[in-house]
Protein backbone atom coordinates (compact mmCIF):
# COMPACT_ATOMS: atom_id res chain seq x y z
CA UNK A 1 0.00 0.00 0.00
CA UNK A 2 1.02 3.63 -1.01
CA UNK A 3 1.92 5.85 1.90
CA UNK A 4 0.10 8.91 1.83
CA UNK A 5 1.34 11.49 0.50
CA UNK A 6 3.15 13.93 2.34
CA UNK A 7 1.80 17.84 2.26
CA UNK A 8 4.04 19.71 0.25
CA UNK A 9 5.38 22.73 1.65
CA UNK A 10 6.11 25.92 -0.21
CA UNK A 11 7.76 29.28 1.22
CA UNK A 12 6.90 32.93 -0.57
CA UNK A 13 9.30 34.94 -0.09
CA UNK A 14 7.67 38.71 -0.66
CA UNK A 15 9.21 42.05 -1.82
CA UNK A 16 11.08 44.01 1.11
CA UNK A 17 14.63 44.80 0.27
CA UNK A 18 17.03 43.80 2.73
CA UNK A 19 14.56 42.55 5.30
CA UNK A 20 14.10 39.64 3.06
CA UNK A 21 16.93 38.08 4.73
CA UNK A 22 14.71 37.00 7.46
CA UNK A 23 14.33 34.14 5.30
CA UNK A 24 17.40 32.72 6.10
CA UNK A 25 16.00 33.26 9.74
CA UNK A 26 13.12 30.62 9.07
CA UNK A 27 15.49 28.70 7.22
CA UNK A 28 17.24 28.19 10.35
CA UNK A 29 14.54 27.32 12.65
CA UNK A 30 13.22 24.81 9.52
CA UNK A 31 16.46 23.13 9.63
CA UNK A 32 17.25 22.60 13.56
CA UNK A 33 13.00 21.08 13.13
CA UNK A 34 13.51 19.27 10.46
CA UNK A 35 10.91 20.60 8.01
CA UNK A 36 11.23 20.31 4.10
CA UNK A 37 10.59 22.69 1.89
CA UNK A 38 9.48 21.84 -1.25
CA UNK A 39 9.44 24.83 -3.50
CA UNK A 40 10.31 28.45 -3.31
CA UNK A 41 8.65 31.37 -4.79
CA UNK A 42 10.18 34.49 -4.82
CA UNK A 43 9.74 38.47 -5.96
CA UNK A 44 11.91 41.53 -5.58
CA UNK A 45 14.15 41.19 -2.48
CA UNK A 46 12.42 38.22 -1.57
CA UNK A 47 13.62 36.58 -5.07
CA UNK A 48 17.30 36.70 -3.79
CA UNK A 49 16.58 34.77 -0.65
CA UNK A 50 14.78 32.58 -2.39
CA UNK A 51 17.05 31.69 -5.39
CA UNK A 52 19.68 31.24 -2.15
CA UNK A 53 17.27 28.90 -0.32
CA UNK A 54 16.86 26.74 -3.52
CA UNK A 55 19.89 26.48 -4.25
CA UNK A 56 20.29 24.89 -1.10
CA UNK A 57 23.19 27.23 0.44
CA UNK A 58 23.91 26.90 3.82
CA UNK A 59 23.12 30.38 5.96
CA UNK A 60 26.16 31.38 6.30
CA UNK A 61 26.96 30.95 2.58
CA UNK A 62 23.71 32.57 1.76
CA UNK A 63 24.58 35.92 4.20
CA UNK A 64 28.38 35.96 2.65
CA UNK A 65 27.26 36.09 -1.15
CA UNK A 66 24.33 38.92 -0.16
CA UNK A 67 27.40 40.96 1.70
CA UNK A 68 29.16 40.59 -1.73
CA UNK A 69 25.88 41.28 -3.87
CA UNK A 70 23.90 43.85 -2.42
CA UNK A 71 26.44 47.22 -1.31
CA UNK A 72 26.02 51.10 -2.10
CA UNK A 73 27.77 50.54 -4.89
CA UNK A 74 25.48 48.94 -7.03
CA UNK A 75 23.59 52.18 -6.98
CA UNK A 76 26.69 54.32 -6.97
CA UNK A 77 27.30 54.73 -10.78
CA UNK A 78 24.58 57.25 -12.05
CA UNK A 79 23.73 55.97 -15.79
CA UNK A 80 24.98 59.16 -18.04
CA UNK A 81 22.14 57.76 -20.56
CA UNK A 82 20.05 58.48 -18.04
CA UNK A 83 21.22 61.87 -17.88
CA UNK A 84 21.30 62.95 -20.84
CA UNK A 85 17.38 61.74 -21.37
CA UNK A 86 16.63 64.01 -18.57
CA UNK A 87 18.60 67.17 -19.86
CA UNK A 88 18.14 66.63 -23.40
CA UNK A 89 15.21 64.42 -24.27
CA UNK A 90 14.99 66.03 -27.49
CA UNK A 91 18.21 64.35 -28.45
CA UNK A 92 18.40 61.56 -26.22
CA UNK A 93 14.79 59.67 -26.78
CA UNK A 94 13.46 58.93 -23.66
CA UNK A 95 12.47 55.16 -24.15
CA UNK A 96 10.68 52.43 -21.34
CA UNK A 97 14.51 51.41 -20.97
CA UNK A 98 14.89 54.10 -18.33
CA UNK A 99 16.72 53.73 -15.29
CA UNK A 100 18.48 56.16 -12.89
CA UNK A 101 21.30 54.09 -12.42
CA UNK A 102 24.28 52.56 -14.69
CA UNK A 103 23.36 48.62 -14.06
CA UNK A 104 26.41 47.04 -15.19
CA UNK A 105 28.08 46.38 -11.58
CA UNK A 106 24.53 45.10 -10.12
CA UNK A 107 24.15 42.51 -13.01
CA UNK A 108 27.89 41.47 -13.01
CA UNK A 109 27.74 41.06 -8.81
CA UNK A 110 24.34 39.14 -9.32
CA UNK A 111 26.41 36.83 -11.80
CA UNK A 112 29.31 36.49 -9.61
CA UNK A 113 27.31 35.92 -6.69
CA UNK A 114 25.05 33.04 -7.82
CA UNK A 115 28.28 31.90 -9.33
CA UNK A 116 26.26 31.29 -13.03
CA UNK A 117 23.83 28.77 -11.81
CA UNK A 118 20.45 27.87 -13.49
CA UNK A 119 16.83 27.29 -12.51
CA UNK A 120 17.76 23.31 -13.37
CA UNK A 121 20.64 23.33 -10.88
CA UNK A 122 18.40 23.92 -7.69
CA UNK A 123 17.68 21.49 -5.13
CA UNK A 124 14.05 22.62 -5.14
CA UNK A 125 12.04 24.18 -7.96
CA UNK A 126 12.50 27.41 -7.57
CA UNK A 127 9.84 30.29 -9.02
CA UNK A 128 10.68 34.26 -9.40
CA UNK A 129 8.33 36.81 -10.13
CA UNK A 130 8.22 40.18 -11.82
CA UNK A 131 5.73 42.13 -13.74
CA UNK A 132 5.85 43.01 -17.57
CA UNK A 133 6.26 46.66 -18.07
CA UNK A 134 3.95 46.69 -20.59
CA UNK A 135 0.66 45.55 -19.65
CA UNK A 136 1.30 45.09 -15.83
CA UNK A 137 0.72 41.44 -15.75
CA UNK A 138 2.52 39.17 -13.39
CA UNK A 139 5.45 36.88 -15.19
CA UNK A 140 6.71 34.02 -13.17
CA UNK A 141 10.13 32.82 -14.44
CA UNK A 142 11.94 29.29 -13.72
CA UNK A 143 13.81 28.51 -16.09
CA UNK A 144 17.77 30.29 -17.55
CA UNK A 145 19.88 31.53 -15.43
CA UNK A 146 18.90 32.85 -11.82
CA UNK A 147 20.78 35.59 -12.09
CA UNK A 148 18.95 37.13 -15.50
CA UNK A 149 15.34 36.49 -13.47
CA UNK A 150 16.38 38.18 -10.26
CA UNK A 151 17.54 40.83 -12.04
CA UNK A 152 14.57 41.16 -13.53
CA UNK A 153 12.57 41.13 -9.94
CA UNK A 154 14.76 43.62 -8.65
CA UNK A 155 13.86 46.30 -11.52
CA UNK A 156 12.95 48.81 -8.90
CA UNK A 157 11.15 52.00 -11.05
CA UNK A 158 13.11 54.77 -12.20
CA UNK A 159 16.00 53.45 -10.07
CA UNK A 160 17.53 50.21 -11.96
CA UNK A 161 16.31 49.70 -15.87
CA UNK A 162 13.74 47.64 -16.66
CA UNK A 163 14.91 43.99 -17.67
CA UNK A 164 14.53 42.42 -21.12
CA UNK A 165 13.69 38.67 -20.81
CA UNK A 166 12.17 36.47 -23.58
CA UNK A 167 11.78 39.77 -25.16
CA UNK A 168 9.79 41.43 -22.08
CA UNK A 169 10.73 44.32 -20.27
CA UNK A 170 10.24 43.14 -17.16
CA UNK A 171 9.91 45.76 -13.77
CA UNK A 172 9.72 44.91 -10.55
CA UNK A 173 7.65 41.88 -9.11
CA UNK A 174 5.93 44.09 -6.43
CA UNK A 175 4.25 46.15 -9.22
CA UNK A 176 1.89 43.08 -9.79
CA UNK A 177 1.71 40.93 -6.53
CA UNK A 178 4.02 41.67 -3.62
CA UNK A 179 4.00 38.30 -1.66
CA UNK A 180 2.99 35.95 -4.88
CA UNK A 181 1.45 33.06 -2.75
CA UNK A 182 -0.70 32.63 -6.36
CA UNK A 183 2.72 30.48 -8.02
CA UNK A 184 2.78 28.70 -4.72
CA UNK A 185 -1.26 27.69 -5.21
CA UNK A 186 -0.70 26.86 -9.05
CA UNK A 187 2.07 24.60 -8.07
CA UNK A 188 0.26 22.71 -5.71
CA UNK A 189 1.23 23.54 -2.44
CA UNK A 190 -0.30 21.97 0.54
CA UNK A 191 1.07 24.77 3.11
CA UNK A 192 2.25 27.98 2.06
CA UNK A 193 4.45 29.77 4.10
CA UNK A 194 3.84 33.39 3.10
CA UNK A 195 6.92 35.63 4.33
CA UNK A 196 5.77 39.38 3.80
CA UNK A 197 6.97 42.51 4.29
CA UNK A 198 4.90 45.93 4.50
CA UNK A 199 6.74 48.90 2.39
CA UNK A 200 8.20 52.34 4.28
CA UNK A 201 6.67 54.92 4.16
CA UNK A 202 8.41 58.15 3.71
CA UNK A 203 9.59 60.01 7.15
CA UNK A 204 9.73 63.08 5.07
CA UNK A 205 8.45 63.98 1.37
CA UNK A 206 11.23 66.02 0.37
CA UNK A 207 11.31 65.72 -3.20
CA UNK A 208 9.06 64.38 -6.50
CA UNK A 209 11.44 60.89 -6.16
CA UNK A 210 10.71 61.02 -2.45
CA UNK A 211 6.92 61.92 -3.33
CA UNK A 212 7.36 58.80 -6.04
CA UNK A 213 8.27 56.05 -3.39
CA UNK A 214 5.35 57.71 -1.00
CA UNK A 215 3.25 56.45 -3.57
CA UNK A 216 4.63 53.54 -4.50
CA UNK A 217 4.20 52.59 -1.00
CA UNK A 218 0.52 53.46 -0.65
CA UNK A 219 0.16 51.20 -3.26
CA UNK A 220 1.60 48.02 -3.26
CA UNK A 221 0.95 47.72 0.68
CA UNK A 222 -2.74 48.37 -0.60
CA UNK A 223 -2.33 45.54 -3.67
CA UNK A 224 -0.30 43.31 -0.48
CA UNK A 225 -3.16 43.59 1.56
CA UNK A 226 -5.91 42.77 -0.87
CA UNK A 227 -4.27 39.60 -2.31
CA UNK A 228 -3.43 38.53 0.56
CA UNK A 229 -7.11 38.18 1.61
CA UNK A 230 -8.16 37.60 -1.85
CA UNK A 231 -5.89 33.98 -1.19
CA UNK A 232 -6.63 32.98 2.41
CA UNK A 233 -10.08 32.65 1.26
CA UNK A 234 -9.98 31.34 -2.20
CA UNK A 235 -7.07 28.50 -1.40
CA UNK A 236 -8.37 25.72 0.47
CA UNK A 237 -5.08 24.97 1.63
CA UNK A 238 -3.28 26.54 4.51
CA UNK A 239 -1.57 29.83 4.33
CA UNK A 240 0.29 30.63 6.76
CA UNK A 241 1.86 34.22 7.28
CA UNK A 242 4.73 35.06 8.94
CA UNK A 243 5.66 38.71 8.90
CA UNK A 244 8.58 40.01 11.23
CA UNK A 245 8.68 42.91 13.09
CA UNK A 246 12.10 45.70 12.86
CA UNK A 247 11.86 48.18 15.86
CA UNK A 248 15.00 49.49 13.61
CA UNK A 249 14.25 51.04 10.30
CA UNK A 250 16.04 49.13 7.73
CA UNK A 251 17.15 50.77 4.39
CA UNK A 252 17.50 49.48 1.00
CA UNK A 253 21.30 48.76 1.60
CA UNK A 254 21.32 48.32 5.69
CA UNK A 255 23.05 44.83 4.82
CA UNK A 256 25.36 45.43 7.92
CA UNK A 257 22.22 44.76 9.82
CA UNK A 258 21.90 41.57 8.26
CA UNK A 259 22.56 39.36 11.70
CA UNK A 260 19.53 41.61 13.35
CA UNK A 261 17.12 40.75 10.18
CA UNK A 262 18.23 37.03 10.28
CA UNK A 263 17.33 37.06 14.25
CA UNK A 264 13.99 38.66 13.36
CA UNK A 265 13.24 36.20 11.04
CA UNK A 266 14.13 33.04 13.38
CA UNK A 267 11.81 35.14 16.04
CA UNK A 268 8.88 35.19 13.59
CA UNK A 269 9.38 31.66 12.54
CA UNK A 270 9.77 30.51 15.92
CA UNK A 271 6.04 31.95 17.05
CA UNK A 272 4.43 30.17 13.79
CA UNK A 273 6.40 26.85 14.69
CA UNK A 274 3.68 25.07 16.95
CA UNK A 275 1.29 25.71 14.52
CA UNK A 276 3.12 24.63 11.89
CA UNK A 277 4.17 21.02 13.59
CA UNK A 278 0.71 20.60 14.24
CA UNK A 279 0.07 20.63 10.69
CA UNK A 280 2.11 18.33 9.78
CA UNK A 281 1.13 16.30 12.48
CA UNK A 282 4.21 16.08 14.61
CA UNK B 1 -44.11 41.17 4.01
CA UNK B 2 -40.04 41.02 3.60
CA UNK B 3 -38.01 44.28 3.43
CA UNK B 4 -37.32 45.75 -0.21
CA UNK B 5 -34.11 44.83 -1.29
CA UNK B 6 -31.42 47.88 -0.52
CA UNK B 7 -29.19 48.51 -4.22
CA UNK B 8 -26.24 50.29 -3.81
CA UNK B 9 -24.36 51.77 -6.96
CA UNK B 10 -20.77 52.15 -7.00
CA UNK B 11 -18.68 54.12 -9.24
CA UNK B 12 -14.76 53.53 -9.49
CA UNK B 13 -11.67 55.65 -10.20
CA UNK B 14 -11.37 56.12 -14.68
CA UNK B 15 -10.94 59.68 -15.44
CA UNK B 16 -12.77 61.03 -18.35
CA UNK B 17 -14.33 57.03 -18.61
CA UNK B 18 -16.42 57.87 -15.31
CA UNK B 19 -18.76 59.79 -17.87
CA UNK B 20 -19.93 56.44 -18.60
CA UNK B 21 -22.43 56.67 -15.15
CA UNK B 22 -24.43 58.79 -17.12
CA UNK B 23 -25.35 56.16 -19.41
CA UNK B 24 -25.60 53.76 -16.71
CA UNK B 25 -27.63 56.58 -14.48
CA UNK B 26 -29.91 56.73 -17.76
CA UNK B 27 -31.26 53.32 -18.07
CA UNK B 28 -31.72 52.64 -14.62
CA UNK B 29 -34.46 55.73 -14.17
CA UNK B 30 -35.61 54.57 -17.62
CA UNK B 31 -36.08 51.11 -15.87
CA UNK B 32 -37.44 52.72 -13.22
CA UNK B 33 -34.74 50.97 -10.77
CA UNK B 34 -34.50 52.35 -7.77
CA UNK B 35 -30.97 53.46 -6.08
CA UNK B 36 -30.74 53.10 -2.36
CA UNK B 37 -27.11 54.65 -2.23
CA UNK B 38 -24.10 55.56 -3.71
CA UNK B 39 -20.11 55.12 -3.51
CA UNK B 40 -17.88 57.01 -5.55
CA UNK B 41 -14.08 57.24 -5.64
CA UNK B 42 -12.05 59.46 -7.84
CA UNK B 43 -13.97 60.36 -11.14
CA UNK B 44 -16.82 58.46 -10.53
CA UNK B 45 -17.06 60.59 -7.11
CA UNK B 46 -18.37 63.43 -8.71
CA UNK B 47 -20.88 61.29 -11.07
CA UNK B 48 -22.04 59.36 -7.97
CA UNK B 49 -22.77 62.55 -5.94
CA UNK B 50 -24.70 64.27 -8.67
CA UNK B 51 -26.67 60.69 -9.54
CA UNK B 52 -27.03 60.30 -5.39
CA UNK B 53 -28.68 63.92 -5.58
CA UNK B 54 -30.94 63.41 -8.62
CA UNK B 55 -29.09 65.24 -10.92
CA UNK B 56 -30.83 64.77 -14.10
CA UNK B 57 -28.84 63.29 -17.52
CA UNK B 58 -28.56 67.29 -18.82
CA UNK B 59 -26.90 68.68 -15.65
CA UNK B 60 -24.25 65.60 -15.82
CA UNK B 61 -23.83 66.20 -19.25
CA UNK B 62 -22.90 69.83 -18.62
CA UNK B 63 -20.34 68.70 -15.80
CA UNK B 64 -18.45 66.46 -18.32
CA UNK B 65 -17.89 69.39 -20.37
CA UNK B 66 -16.78 72.05 -17.98
CA UNK B 67 -14.49 69.51 -16.06
CA UNK B 68 -12.32 67.54 -19.10
CA UNK B 69 -10.55 70.20 -20.46
CA UNK B 70 -6.71 70.69 -20.15
CA UNK B 71 -7.06 73.88 -18.83
CA UNK B 72 -6.98 72.31 -15.56
CA UNK B 73 -3.70 70.97 -15.97
CA UNK B 74 -2.19 74.34 -16.09
CA UNK B 75 1.41 74.35 -15.24
CA UNK B 76 2.41 71.06 -15.58
CA UNK B 77 5.12 70.75 -17.88
CA UNK B 78 6.49 73.80 -16.32
CA UNK B 79 6.33 72.65 -13.03
CA UNK B 80 7.67 69.39 -13.78
CA UNK B 81 11.10 71.14 -15.47
CA UNK B 82 11.37 72.76 -11.96
CA UNK B 83 11.37 69.76 -9.93
CA UNK B 84 13.51 68.27 -12.18
CA UNK B 85 16.43 70.62 -11.76
CA UNK B 86 15.37 71.42 -8.23
CA UNK B 87 13.62 74.64 -8.33
CA UNK B 88 10.81 73.40 -7.40
CA UNK B 89 10.54 71.56 -4.07
CA UNK B 90 8.47 68.91 -3.42
CA UNK B 91 6.84 68.30 -0.21
CA UNK B 92 4.04 65.92 0.64
CA UNK B 93 1.35 69.01 0.03
CA UNK B 94 2.78 69.62 -3.38
CA UNK B 95 1.56 68.44 -7.34
CA UNK B 96 3.17 69.24 -10.25
CA UNK B 97 -0.21 71.00 -11.37
CA UNK B 98 -1.51 74.26 -9.86
CA UNK B 99 -5.17 73.52 -8.46
CA UNK B 100 -6.42 76.31 -9.00
CA UNK B 101 -8.70 75.79 -12.27
CA UNK B 102 -9.91 72.41 -11.09
CA UNK B 103 -11.42 73.94 -7.97
CA UNK B 104 -12.57 76.61 -9.29
CA UNK B 105 -14.79 74.43 -11.52
CA UNK B 106 -15.33 72.26 -8.75
CA UNK B 107 -16.30 74.74 -7.01
CA UNK B 108 -18.97 75.78 -10.03
CA UNK B 109 -20.79 72.51 -9.66
CA UNK B 110 -20.39 71.45 -5.83
CA UNK B 111 -19.48 74.29 -3.93
CA UNK B 112 -22.03 74.59 -1.13
CA UNK B 113 -23.09 71.40 -1.22
CA UNK B 114 -22.62 69.32 1.43
CA UNK B 115 -23.44 65.24 1.73
CA UNK B 116 -26.86 66.08 3.37
CA UNK B 117 -27.93 67.40 0.19
CA UNK B 118 -27.97 63.78 -1.45
CA UNK B 119 -31.55 62.22 -1.55
CA UNK B 120 -29.89 59.13 -0.58
CA UNK B 121 -27.27 58.46 1.08
CA UNK B 122 -23.51 59.01 -0.50
CA UNK B 123 -19.82 57.95 0.22
CA UNK B 124 -16.54 58.96 -1.31
CA UNK B 125 -13.74 57.08 -0.63
CA UNK B 126 -10.01 58.73 -1.16
CA UNK B 127 -6.48 57.55 0.18
CA UNK B 128 -4.50 59.14 3.59
CA UNK B 129 -1.17 60.20 1.59
CA UNK B 130 0.68 59.64 4.41
CA UNK B 131 -0.69 55.92 5.93
CA UNK B 132 -2.11 54.31 2.95
CA UNK B 133 -5.53 53.70 4.41
CA UNK B 134 -8.73 54.23 2.79
CA UNK B 135 -10.84 57.06 4.25
CA UNK B 136 -14.41 57.22 3.49
CA UNK B 137 -16.21 60.63 3.57
CA UNK B 138 -19.58 60.89 4.11
CA UNK B 139 -20.08 63.87 6.04
CA UNK B 140 -19.39 67.61 5.67
CA UNK B 141 -18.24 69.59 2.08
CA UNK B 142 -18.86 67.60 -0.93
CA UNK B 143 -16.30 70.04 -2.74
CA UNK B 144 -13.67 68.79 -0.19
CA UNK B 145 -14.58 65.10 0.03
CA UNK B 146 -14.56 65.13 -4.14
CA UNK B 147 -11.53 67.35 -4.64
CA UNK B 148 -9.27 64.94 -1.75
CA UNK B 149 -11.26 62.01 -4.02
CA UNK B 150 -9.76 63.38 -7.35
CA UNK B 151 -6.43 63.80 -6.24
CA UNK B 152 -4.16 61.96 -9.05
CA UNK B 153 -0.74 61.05 -7.33
CA UNK B 154 1.82 63.72 -8.54
CA UNK B 155 -0.32 65.50 -10.41
CA UNK B 156 -2.61 67.31 -8.39
CA UNK B 157 -1.89 68.20 -4.73
CA UNK B 158 -3.45 66.15 -1.68
CA UNK B 159 -6.05 67.45 -0.35
CA UNK B 160 -6.50 67.97 3.44
CA UNK B 161 -9.90 66.88 5.21
CA UNK B 162 -10.31 66.58 8.74
CA UNK B 163 -6.78 67.32 9.59
CA UNK B 164 -5.55 64.13 7.27
CA UNK B 165 -3.83 64.60 3.92
CA UNK B 166 -5.65 63.06 1.46
CA UNK B 167 -4.99 61.62 -2.33
CA UNK B 168 -6.75 59.70 -4.70
CA UNK B 169 -9.13 56.47 -3.47
CA UNK B 170 -7.44 54.31 -6.64
CA UNK B 171 -4.40 54.74 -4.72
CA UNK B 172 -6.10 52.37 -1.91
CA UNK B 173 -9.54 50.59 -3.86
CA UNK B 174 -10.21 51.94 -7.67
CA UNK B 175 -13.75 50.05 -7.38
CA UNK B 176 -14.80 50.45 -3.54
CA UNK B 177 -17.31 47.90 -3.43
CA UNK B 178 -16.68 47.18 0.20
CA UNK B 179 -18.29 50.10 1.21
CA UNK B 180 -21.85 48.90 -0.19
CA UNK B 181 -21.20 46.13 1.63
CA UNK B 182 -20.62 47.36 5.34
CA UNK B 183 -23.56 49.68 4.55
CA UNK B 184 -25.54 46.54 4.16
CA UNK B 185 -26.92 46.69 0.58
CA UNK B 186 -28.34 43.66 -1.16
CA UNK B 187 -27.55 44.14 -4.46
CA UNK B 188 -24.64 46.17 -5.14
CA UNK B 189 -24.31 47.60 -9.10
CA UNK B 190 -20.50 48.39 -9.76
CA UNK B 191 -19.07 50.13 -12.84
CA UNK B 192 -15.61 50.05 -12.98
CA UNK B 193 -12.83 51.00 -15.50
CA UNK B 194 -9.12 49.55 -16.02
CA UNK B 195 -6.29 52.27 -16.92
CA UNK B 196 -4.99 52.39 -20.17
CA UNK B 197 -1.17 50.83 -21.01
CA UNK B 198 0.80 52.93 -22.51
CA UNK B 199 2.93 51.70 -25.83
CA UNK B 200 5.32 54.07 -25.94
CA UNK B 201 7.53 55.80 -23.15
CA UNK B 202 8.65 59.19 -24.25
CA UNK B 203 9.00 60.93 -20.80
CA UNK B 204 9.29 60.19 -17.13
CA UNK B 205 5.76 60.89 -16.63
CA UNK B 206 5.04 58.38 -19.30
CA UNK B 207 6.96 55.96 -16.82
CA UNK B 208 4.88 57.22 -14.12
CA UNK B 209 1.54 56.79 -15.15
CA UNK B 210 2.39 53.81 -16.64
CA UNK B 211 3.60 52.08 -13.09
CA UNK B 212 0.05 54.03 -11.90
CA UNK B 213 -2.07 52.09 -14.47
CA UNK B 214 -0.35 48.48 -13.14
CA UNK B 215 -0.84 49.01 -9.47
CA UNK B 216 -4.28 50.12 -10.27
CA UNK B 217 -5.28 47.70 -12.40
CA UNK B 218 -3.59 45.35 -10.06
CA UNK B 219 -5.27 46.18 -7.05
CA UNK B 220 -8.94 46.55 -9.30
CA UNK B 221 -8.73 43.06 -9.99
CA UNK B 222 -7.55 41.70 -6.57
CA UNK B 223 -10.15 44.06 -4.34
CA UNK B 224 -13.21 42.87 -7.29
CA UNK B 225 -12.11 39.30 -6.88
CA UNK B 226 -12.18 39.29 -3.21
CA UNK B 227 -15.00 40.97 -2.53
CA UNK B 228 -16.95 38.92 -5.36
CA UNK B 229 -15.97 35.31 -3.26
CA UNK B 230 -16.32 37.41 0.50
CA UNK B 231 -19.54 38.78 -0.59
CA UNK B 232 -22.67 36.94 -0.29
CA UNK B 233 -24.95 39.48 -2.26
CA UNK B 234 -24.93 40.15 -5.38
CA UNK B 235 -22.73 41.87 -7.17
CA UNK B 236 -23.22 43.28 -10.94
CA UNK B 237 -20.36 44.52 -12.56
CA UNK B 238 -20.56 46.84 -15.07
CA UNK B 239 -17.49 47.20 -17.12
CA UNK B 240 -17.89 49.62 -20.06
CA UNK B 241 -15.17 48.64 -23.06
CA UNK B 242 -13.75 51.24 -25.50
CA UNK B 243 -11.94 50.31 -28.25
CA UNK B 244 -9.14 52.51 -27.92
CA UNK B 245 -7.28 54.12 -25.14
CA UNK B 246 -8.77 58.01 -24.14
CA UNK B 247 -7.23 61.06 -23.05
CA UNK B 248 -7.95 63.04 -20.13
CA UNK B 249 -9.11 65.82 -22.38
CA UNK B 250 -11.01 63.92 -25.04
CA UNK B 251 -14.15 66.11 -24.17
CA UNK B 252 -15.34 65.42 -27.68
CA UNK B 253 -15.40 61.37 -27.29
CA UNK B 254 -17.52 61.75 -24.63
CA UNK B 255 -20.99 61.02 -26.15
CA UNK B 256 -19.61 57.72 -27.05
CA UNK B 257 -18.26 57.07 -23.46
CA UNK B 258 -21.72 58.12 -22.27
CA UNK B 259 -23.12 55.67 -24.74
CA UNK B 260 -20.69 52.75 -23.94
CA UNK B 261 -22.06 53.35 -20.04
CA UNK B 262 -25.55 52.47 -21.29
CA UNK B 263 -24.57 49.79 -23.81
CA UNK B 264 -22.72 48.02 -20.93
CA UNK B 265 -25.86 48.33 -18.00
CA UNK B 266 -28.43 47.07 -20.67
CA UNK B 267 -26.10 44.20 -20.95
CA UNK B 268 -26.44 43.03 -16.96
CA UNK B 269 -30.23 44.78 -17.06
CA UNK B 270 -31.81 41.06 -17.41
CA UNK B 271 -29.92 39.86 -14.49
CA UNK B 272 -30.53 42.82 -12.65
CA UNK B 273 -34.55 42.49 -13.48
CA UNK B 274 -34.45 38.67 -12.59
CA UNK B 275 -32.94 39.29 -9.43
CA UNK B 276 -35.52 42.18 -8.20
CA UNK B 277 -38.56 39.97 -9.51
CA UNK B 278 -37.36 37.40 -7.50
CA UNK B 279 -37.57 39.03 -4.50
CA UNK B 280 -40.97 40.86 -5.21
CA UNK B 281 -42.37 37.25 -5.59
CA UNK B 282 -40.64 36.08 -2.42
Amino acid sequence: MMAKNRPRIALVIGSGSVKCASALGLMKVFERENIEVNLVVGCSGGAIYAALIALGWPVEKATEATLRMWTHEVTGKRSSRAMLQLALPWIYKFDESFGLIDDRLLNRRLRDGFDGATFAQTRIPLFVTAADLYNGEQVVMSAGTIAEAVRASISIPYIFPPHKVDGRFLVDGYLSDPLPIGVAIKEGADIIIAMGFESPYQEQVSSLMRYNFQISSVTSNNLLKTNFAFHNLAHHSEIIPIIPEFEQRIKLFDTNKLPYVIEEGERAAEQQLPYIKQLLGR
Amino acid sequence: MKPKKRIALVIGSGGIKCAAAIGMWRVLQDEGIQVDSVVGCSGGSMYGALIAKHADVGEMNELSKVMWTSDIMQGYTANLKASKDGTLRFNERSGLVDDTVLNEKLKQVFGGLTFADSQVPLKIVATDMLTGEKVTLSEGSLFDAIRASLAIPIIFPPWEVDGRLLIDGGASDPLPIDVAIQDGADIIIAMGFTLDYRIRFRSMTAVQEQLNSIYMNNILTSTYAFYNLAHHAEIFPILPEFDRALSMFDVDKIPDVVERGEQATRQQLPHIKRLLSSFQEI
